[in-house]
């Protein structure tokens, strides 16, 4: 008989659980969903700062989805996609950094009239692949700037240092700078390092000052990140060329913008990560509550930081630390 | 004589070593590689690696393996950029805290091989990440970051980051870790047990040694030295992340099996891992001075370990087959 009651009594709690359970899941129709960068690296660390602010703004509630291990992404975000669309989310914010597996997964669930929402990866692909729109920026575009800066700075040879061979978005930025410089009628080398030295700046060090040695005539240097921009500036130095070499970045950090007040790095590009998440927070809300959307491809990036404006960014850092991407 | 020096462990790390520099040195040819500042780059490589794959290593040769040590390397600088950025404390105290986390890692990874006898290959593998994870959530409760600048003291810039000409401290303190485990493993009756363990765990037993705690104090040694290089890469780069020190939770055992210590333990020298680290060291350097395409450069890297494994094996056999 004992045993019975204590059956009669989990019934009893889980009717009592449904019932009050029942009316919530009527008034939510499934979670908003952020499949975004790997939280290790600063930038995404602000792009989900952007993500935070904006949802306390408008009183949203988001899960934000990442991977935690960089070595087998390609193959992960696919999956953590999957995982997402399975969960029926009443919205999708996905940054689409690796299109071959991504791509048709996001064409499923626009087919399946989830909302989706593409932000700092997949600016050529969100039109056909049934999506909203896309906020970031064009990472060919990126590299062709900082490509054109240089030429234009007089530099004849330039080297684009690419320290996550493999990654699709990041190797369009080498494509763009290779394309901005060769059309300007200079030189290009391309290199990459081994893909387990991606976050050991004494090997991307070694890396940098080899190819210099090896090829005496490289008078300008572009990475992909600061911290290889911090790297490649300790390589310049070592091989006796400071002020020789003009050295430019994509992405920020404290150090890197202190490089570039003290005019050993030109040019960093901030493609403004906060405002990749925040405005994607600001477009899903506008569009959950009234159908609203920009049309086209809203462009955070990139902007170029340099001595004109490298004060300002600072100063920004100091009082509210992570929104610039640096710290 | 000849055959005592083939049975050497690190018979076939030397040759390999002196062919490699050579090869090197021929193909990199007006590159500055064989000169001092090319010299003192591979060697600035070849000793951040070095101070943690020396106690890798003596822990192979006693029978387990650590996976932790690359989450263990960023822990420890974030603990010193979150100390003495986020927080404004003072810096040595933090590399004292730094240093005691190593070790607490390390501990905890040999009790729970010790007294669970799981493999380690897989109790490390999970401190890894937990440790990883951990150094995220951390970082980001304390500060909303998972990278974050150090504040060093003059006196922390110069044991951690002086440099002579182009050659960094830690070349010293490589030197200093290889004395140690050479003197630990050649000339302590602790470096016999360390052996003894690796070489048959249940004989060892039987004899006395006492196994669980020679484990247990080289796991510790292994997270103090990952704490080290966390600290070394931290002042030097004037900034804490994470994810350094990634690389070299493969890096380490790759060096210490083409240094000549056996996966299965029980065999190796510390003079073998020091070469196993400086030709790792040379390769990885000295083929961007070659100015190839360095897409290649893991190929070579693996055929190199691929041949270290089945030189081992084949000394190995000679080794046993005099017994």
């Amino acid at each position: 008989m004992k045993f019975t009651d204590t059956l009669k009594g989990i019934g009893a709690a889980a009717v009592i659980a449904l019932a009050a359970a029942a009316p919530a899941k009527a008034a939510d129709d499934g979670p908003l969903l952020v499949v975004s960068g790997p939280l290790s690296w600063p930038f995404f660390a602000a792009v989900k700062k952007g993500f935070d602010d904006a949802a306390e703004a408008y009183g949203l509630d988001y899960q934000y989805i990442a991977v935690t291990d960089t070595a087998n992404m390609t193959s992960d975000y696919p999956r953590l996609l999957q995982q997402a669309i399975s969960r029926d989310p009443k919205m999708l914010l996905v940054g689409e950094f690796f299109p071959d597996g991504m791509d048709p997964l996001i064409r499923e669930a626009t087919a399946d009239g989830i909302p989706v929402l593409i932000h700092n990866s997949g600016q050529t692909l969100w039109e056909d692949n049934g999506s909203i729109g896309f906020v970031g920026e064009d990472p060919y575009q990126m590299g062709y700037k900082a490509g054109q800066i240089q030429a234009d700075a007089g530099v004849k040879k330039g080297l684009c240092f690419n320290q996550v061979p493999g990654n699709p978005t990041v190797e369009e930025r080498c494509n763009g700078y290779v394309a901005a410089m060769e059309e300007a009628g200079a030189e290009t080398i391309y290199q990459t390092i081994g893909t387990g030295d991606a976050t050991n700046p004494q090997a991307m060090t070694q890396a940098i000052k080899g190819t210099l040695q090896a090829n005496p005539d490289i008078d300008g240097i572009y990475t992909l990140n600061a911290v290889p921009a911090m790297s490649a500036l300790r390589a310049v130095d070592e091989v006796g060329r400071k002020g020789e070499i003009m050295i430019g970045t994509a992405d920020l950090s404290n150090e890197a913008l202190m490089a570039i007040k003290n005019g050993d790095l030109a040019f960093a590009m901030d493609q403004q990560p906060y405002l990749q998440g925040y405005l994607s927070m600001l477009i899903a809300n506008q569009y959950l509550n009234y159908g609203l959307h920009p049309i086209g491809h809203v462009k955070t990036g990139p902007l170029v930081i340099d001595s004109s404006n490298v004060d300002k960014t600072l100063e920004v850092n100091k009082a509210h630390g992570g929104v610039r991407g640096a710290s | 004589m000849i055959k005592s020096v083939i049975r050497r462990p690190e018979t076939g790390a030397l040759a390999a070593f002196i062919l490699t520099y050579l090869f090197f040195a021929v193909a990199t040819s007006g590159a500055g590689f064989v000169s001092i500042n090319g010299t003192a780059g591979w060697l600035n490589l070849a000793a951040e690696l070095g101070i943690v794959a020396i106690p890798v290593g003596l822990l192979m040769i006693s029978g387990e393996f650590d996976l932790s040590i690359g989450s263990t390397v960023g822990a420890a600088s974030m603990i010193v950029a979150l100390g003495t950025n986020q927080l404004g404390l003072p810096i040595w105290p933090m590399i004292g805290v730094a240093l005691v986390a190593g070790m607490v890692i390390g501990l905890c990874n040999g009790l729970a091989v010790v007294k669970t006898n799981l493999p380690s290959f897989i109790v490390t593998l999970a401190t890894n990440f937990i440790v990883i994870g951990a150094t995220m959530g951390f970082s980001r409760l304390i500060a909303n970051v998972t990278s974050s600048s150090i504040i060093a003291s003059d006196s922390a810039k110069f044991v951690f980051a002086a440099r002579w000409g182009q050659a960094n401290i830690a070349i010293l303190w490589w030197g200093l870790a290889a004395l140690a485990g050479f003197w630990l493993l050649s000339k302590t009756v602790f470096g016999n047990w360390i052996y003894a363990t690796g070489g048959n765990l249940n004989a060892a037993r039987g004899a006395g040694v006492p196994v669980e705690r020679v484990k247990i104090t080289l796991f510790v040694a292994t997270g103090f030295a990952a704490a080290l290089v966390g600290i070394l890469q931290g002042i030097q780069w004037n900034s804490g992340n994470a994810t350094y020190g990634m690389g070299y939770v493969f890096q380490a055992p790759i060096v210490v099996v083409i240094g000549g210590i056996l996966l299965t333990g029980g065999y190796g020298s510390v003079l073998g891992i020091v070469l196993g680290t400086a030709l790792f060291g040379v390769i990885s350097t000295g083929i961007f001075y070659t100015g190839w395409n360095t897409d290649w450069i893991q190929l070579f890297l693996g055929g190199l370990l691929a041949i270290a494994v089945l030189a081992n094996n084949y000394i190995r056999r000679l080794a046993l087959a005099s017994r």
